[in-house]
């Protein structure tokens, strides 16, 4: 801003002024480069407030306009890397700083985040790998003769899911480069107003700017805070790439995350124990919660209900080695102890939020949960801002969510569009080993919601085909939707517990999504044989408490 | 993929991918006797690099390969011993691409294995993916006589 006084070069200036900016009287008026206007049309625009306006827009104090990036995003995860590719599309100078604090027994990883690398990848590979020894015992009634005892090498399964992780981690990174995403494998942590600080490995620290910030940086799994817990236990960062097989293990928590490892581990083979403080699948519907529960008891998964852990200790160094838990009831004074080769910690997963800087731009965080509050448009309270992913605060934690969020959010930011992320009837998959599907309400959810005389819960009992030949687990699986009889019977919860419950769920998550009533559902003919067909033909509603077990075929 | 840092590299040895002068002596496996080890090194870094591939003044042939590629564990000793048969007419350089990314980004490697067929410094032959042993000698013997 120069000063105008009066003098030669004074009125020069003032007619140069003139031309330039087309107006008639002085000052001319400019924020931000965006041309405010003449004397009369500045003091109206000062008196609307849009200088002000026009400077927070941009979240700017005053900092140079060039800045070395579009976009930043730190975190390269499911998220951060699909907004970075998304906004390169447009041709935005977008950097991606991805960096893995090791876990406490030093294991780390490569690019993609934790669906990649510890998360729903290996995860399901692994649990193939179960469903697999599984396949082998059904098939010797199919007819299939082999002589030697079926066992399971831990450490060549590990070996291969590994190798096809390390290929996603490459292919993440020739994406990058081929988008001219610029990538650095360091930590990013904001330092001041649109700038951040990225630390490699070795220390080497660099201060980048940008117009623009993501923040995409997840979650990590929760220790419980007992003497022993980060020495000797592990947590599903580490159990992927274990170089030893796990042993007899007890799985503490009973999340899904808990609950899948116990599955897939029990299901290798292993004597594996669960330890639940109180109820399984919080946030899933309860009475299929349950029924998941009650399989894995009968397929030989012990579990100890209501005890917490409050001391591991080592009996032995090895690998595994033996260790010693000591647990304390819930509801009283009961001390028990067990003897495990390995303590898998599974009790919840902590935003990656408190180490980042936030409180130096003065973005918001949940300081009880960590997590980040943001509007409909993933926008922080500091407008140049966003967030994606598990980090959110009230948002389902979810790879497919994050993505969709991650590129709508671009999409509006650089490509005019206006489309935002959509969180409801969401679909899910638990890989438990009787899986589980869902889209929409639980039923609790649909009974607080609706009130229950609203709702119409139709339901049935199936057995897969191919269960039959093998006559294994007869009444089991099990389907269940949920309907809003005030509006047309839509069907406003879709519940699968059955073989490749993901693949089921899929379809009727679009057939929701575009208001399927229960009407059109029966109206869909089946695919027979099938397990999903078993949803065209619903009956029994469960206010009538009639029987819903098959008897055979 | 999962890097815990000392077992990864001891859980991943085998005969083929260490070169003699490899800095981790191999415990009780006899070394090749094939040719193939006085032609065949592993790429320390990128002045190694330099030294040995760019500056040669034979031609070399450089597999970039990963140890979490399938392909890679076929292709490497076939080549190898395609390269012992050219009796020193042509070296082999090897190029893990975790190891040696910034390697692997300077020659726009994107899938594995990838082999480039350098002389003078220069790529003059390139090929992605496996080859059999004909395909392979016909590449060589190019690089040499060209």
């Amino acid at each position: 801003m120069c000063n105008l006084h009066n003098g030669e070069g004074a009125q020069n200036l003032q007619e140069g002024q003139c031309e330039v900016t087309a107006e008639t009287s002085q000052p001319v008026g400019f924020v931000q480069e965006k041309q405010l206007g003449d004397h009369e049309k500045t003091l109206k625009a000062h008196k609307e407030g849009k200088p002000q306006k026009l400077l927070e827009m941009n979240g700017h104090t005053p900092v140079p306009h060039a800045y070395d990036y579009d976009l930043i995003v730190i975190g390269g995860g499911s998220g951060g890397l699909a907004a970075a590719k998304e906004a390169a599309r447009y041709e935005k100078k977008v950097m991606v700083l991805d960096f893995v604090t090791p876990t406490p027994l030093g294991n780390s990883w490569g690019l993609g985040g934790t669906c990649v690398n510890v998360g729903c990848i290996p995860k399901k590979l692994m649990h193939q790998a179960a469903l697999l020894g599984q396949a082998l015992q059904d098939s010797r009634k199919y007819g299939w003769q082999f002589t030697e005892e079926v066992k399971h090498n831990w450490m060549t399964m590990t070996e291969s899911v590994q190798n096809y992780i390390g290929s996603l981690n490459w292919g993440y990174r020739v994406a990058l480069r081929e988008k001219n995403v610029t990538y650095e494998n360091a930590y990013g942590e904001f330092v001041g107003p649109h700038t951040v600080k990225a630390t490699n490995k070795r220390g080497v620290e660099k201060l980048y700017t940008a117009e623009r910030f993501l923040i995409a940086t997840g979650e990590r799994p929760r220790y419980l805070d007992i003497p022993g817990d980060k020495e000797y236990c592990i947590s599903s960062d580490d159990l992927f790439s274990l170089p030893y097989c796990p042993g007899k293990t007890l799985v503490v928590g009973a999340s899904y995350v808990a609950l899948e490892c116990a599955g897939f581990l029990a299901g290798l083979g292993l004597d594996v124990t669960v330890m639940v403080r109180s109820i399984l699948l919080r946030g899933f519907d309860q009475d299929i919660a349950n029924k998941i529960g009650e399989y894995m008891e009968e397929h030989g998964i012990n579990f100890i209900r209501e005890f917490v852990p409050i001391k591991v200790e080592q009996i032995e160094e090895g690998t595994p080695g033996r260790l010693r838990v000591t647990a304390k009831s819930t509801k009283g004074n009961q001390i028990i102890e067990g003897e495990y080769n390995t303590v898998l910690l599974a009790i919840g997963r902590d935003a990656c939020t408190r180490k980042i800087g936030l409180d130096k731009v003065g973005v918001k965080i949940n300081e009880k949960t960590g997590k980040i509050p943001v509007n409909d448009e993933e926008q922080t309270n500091v407008p140049y801002i966003y967030a994606v992913g598990d980090i959110l605060q009230d948002k389902l934690e979810l790879t497919p969510v994050a993505i969709q969020a991650g590129r709508l959010l671009v999409q509006r930011l650089y490509g005019g569009a206006t489309s935002k992320c959509d969180y409801v009837n969401v679909p899910t998959t638990v890989f438990t080993p009787l899986e589980y599907g869902a889209c929409g309400y639980s039923e609790e959810a649909a009974v607080e919601k609706f009130g229950e005389e609203n709702i119409e819960v139709y339901h049935s009992n199936f057995w897969p085909l191919e269960w039959t030949v093998p006559s294994r687990d007869n009444n089991k699986c099990y389907a269940k939707i949920i309907c809003n009889i005030q509006d047309n019977e839509r069907v406003i919860g879709f519940h699968v517990l059955g073989p490749n419950a993901g693949e089921v769920t899929q379809g009727f998550a679009a057939a929701i999504k575009c208001g399927i009533t229960k009407e059109q559902l029966d109206n869909t003919i089946g695919i027979h044989p099938v397990c999903a067909e078993i949803f065209t033909t619903l009956s029994v509603t469960k206010r009538s408490g009639e029987n819903i077990l098959q008897a055979g075929c | 993929m999962a890097q815990r840092l000392v077992l990864r590299r001891l859980l991943s040895l085998t005969p083929r991918t260490l070169s003699p002068q490899g800095p981790l002596a191999p415990h009780g496996r006899a070394f090749s006797t094939s040719a193939g080890c006085r032609n065949t090194f592993n790429v320390q870094d990128g002045s190694d690099f330099q030294d040995r591939v760019v500056n040669n003044p034979k031609p070399v042939v450089v597999d970039f390969h990963a140890q979490w590629c399938g392909p890679c564990k076929i292709l490497g000793p076939r080549l190898e011993k395609m390269v012992a048969k050219q009796e020193g007419k042509v070296l082999m350089a090897k190029v893990d691409i975790d190891d040696h990314t910034d390697l692997a980004i300077e020659y726009e490697v994107s899938a594995v294995p990838t082999v480039l067929a350098m002389k003078n410094g220069d790529v003059v032959d390139k090929f992605v993916g496996i080859k059999d042993e004909d395909q392979l000698e016909a590449f060589l013997k190019k690089l040499i006589g060209a």
